[in-house]
């Protein structure tokens, strides 16, 4: 379990110190995937940040397990948008995704390694340096690399943002199985309200200045679900109506901002 | 780099020694000591022979790799300190940028003023001459991406294992430049060193072949210097493609 109560977090701006996020409260079971929506500049990378232990909270608490979070915590894992700059390419992709497991005997880690690489697809890639693939394959390299440290709780900043949409659907559908088979904790922060309805038990609009929550909702559709019959079901796209008001939009209105 | 020879430029250097030899033997160039390449080929026959050149050769290597070898683990290091503790950079800015932007050159009657006419003044003018680039180029590349580190920290790495397996291998294409830029630099201000302080080694030997109205076995000791330079940097960037292979493809110099 991983939470935060009353967390606020200030960062220093050009102009003096700015408020970034006031009293949230956020608290994710285990097993659970919650998605972490909200405007570009809402707020929902430095949530993110704090739960990883990436980023001092200014008040309030962040705890992983009962235990305060100060640094990155065992088990928990982030996973970054920007894959070509989180990949070591002097690394060929086997030995990437073995970068957080080195401590432990070959034998071991070969295992741990081989079945990340199984769960994204990627063993027949294993020998490549990161850059010569694509970037969807690069995030699922990314994404095994995190997988191969066997964490509780996967934390991902907008994983799929930079993706066209065809691979984006398919590394969807690959989360989804790979947190069938593993049972792992996923916080997932995106500004694409379709993905965060489709994927999400829960998901939680960040939403003011500073931010705070500002709608919870659960997703009580069945899995698994499909990219096709789950996205035409009247229960999805009423969700997906209830998030698009949430974030301020009007039905009959065109976007701004 | 193309493995391929390439054709076409050597038939063009050819072409311009045949050119030269032409020009002189012909009389349209009228250089009282100025010989065609075919002298600069007897000439460099006769040092050979009489083992100067392999004397010269060993000596003047001896003290620009001596040189550069201390630099190398001096800059290697300092400029990790240097690029990875903000104080010490804060603090050493304005002495570094002053020093180097003093020309080297002027450094080497000092040395001799320091250390004589000894081996000594050659090695420590090598030294300071390679010092910068490495120096510099490791400071460059210790400005890791900010990305890579936290993805470090994140995968738990001690602060160690990020600097051991994630900032040196990041830097060091960066380095391996700084290492080719400062065996050239070492290699000139050992000559210089030898031409106005030690009278021993290449840059010995091309004043004295000058002074001796010696012009073909002169021409052959620039063209020794020439070619030492060459497979220096040769030897260097194949060690570095064998130790760094990833680390060098993935900057594209592999």
């Amino acid at each position: 379990m991983i939470s935060c109560d009353d967390l606020a977090v200030t960062l220093p701006g050009a102009t003096g110190p700015v408020d970034i996020l006031r009293g949230v409260r956020l608290t994710v079971e285990k097993g659970e995937f919650v998605s972490v929506l909200g405007t570009s500049g809402s707020g929902k990378t430095t949530l993110l940040r704090v739960l990883g232990g990436l980023q001092q909270a200014t008040g309030g608490r962040v705890s992983c397990d009962g235990a305060d979070i100060a640094g990155p915590p065992d088990g928990v894992v982030t996973v970054f948008q920007d894959y070509a700059h989180s990949l070591l390419p002097w690394r060929t992709v086997r030995r990437n995704v073995a970068l957080g497991i080195e401590k432990l005997d070959r034998s071991e880690r070969d295992v741990r390694v081989d079945e990340a690489l199984d769960m994204v697809g990627l063993r027949d890639r294993a020998n490549e340096y990161p850059w010569r693939l694509s970037g969807g394959m690069q995030q699922r390299v990314q994404i095994a690399r995190a997988l191969a440290m066997r964490p509780r709780v996967l934390l991902m900043d907008e994983p799929f943002g930079a993706l066209d949409a065809m691979t984006k659907a398919s590394l969807q559908d690959q989360l989804q199985a790979v947190q069938e088979l593993t049972g792992t904790t996923v916080v997932f922060v995106t500004h694409d309200v379709e993905e965060a309805v489709y994927l999400s038990d829960r998901l939680v609009v960040l939403s003011g200045s500073p931010a705070n929550i500002g709608l919870r909702l659960d997703v009580p559709i069945a899995r698994p679900r499909d990219q096709i019959a789950t996205k035409e079901r009247a229960d999805y796209l009423e969700l997906r109506h209830q998030v698009y008001e949430a974030l301020g939009h009007r039905v009959g209105e065109r976007a701004h901002g | 780099m193309g493995r391929r020879l390439n054709i076409v430029g050597a038939a063009v250097f050819v072409l311009g020694l045949g050119l030269w030899e032409l020009v002189v033997r012909t009389g349209v160039l009228t250089f009282s000591y100025l010989p065609p390449p075919s002298d600069v080929a007897v000439g460099l026959g006769e040092l050979f022979g009489s083992g100067e050149l392999a004397t010269a050769l060993g000596h003047t290597l001896f003290a620009a790799l001596t040189g550069w070898a201390i630099a190398a683990v001096l800059g290697v290091v300092a400029g990790s300190v240097l690029g990875l503790v903000r104080p010490v950079w804060t603090y050493a800015m304005a002495s570094l940028e002053a020093l180097r932007a003093l020309p080297i050159v002027a450094f080497v009657p000092v040395a001799v003023l320091l250390y004589g006419f000894s081996v000594q003044t050659e090695i420590m003018v090598s030294c300071y001459a390679a010092l910068w680039p490495i120096l510099l180029n490791t400071v460059n590349g210790m400005r890791t991406e900010a990305r890579m580190v936290e993805s470090g920290r994140v995968l738990r790495l001690s602060p160690a294992a990020v600097l051991w397996k994630i900032r040196l291998p990041a830097a060091t294409a960066t380095i391996v430049v700084g290492l080719r830029l400062g065996l050239t630099t070492s290699l000139v201000l050992t000559l210089v060193a030898e031409m106005v302080g030690n009278p021993a080694g290449l840059g010995f030997l091309l004043v004295e072949k000058g002074q001796a109205l010696q012009p073909g076995q002169m021409f052959a000791a620039v063209f020794v210097i020439g070619v030492t330079g060459i497979v220096l940097n040769g030897l260097v960037m194949g060690a570095a493609r064998l130790a760094f292979r990833g680390q060098l493809a993935s900057a594209g110099e592999a």
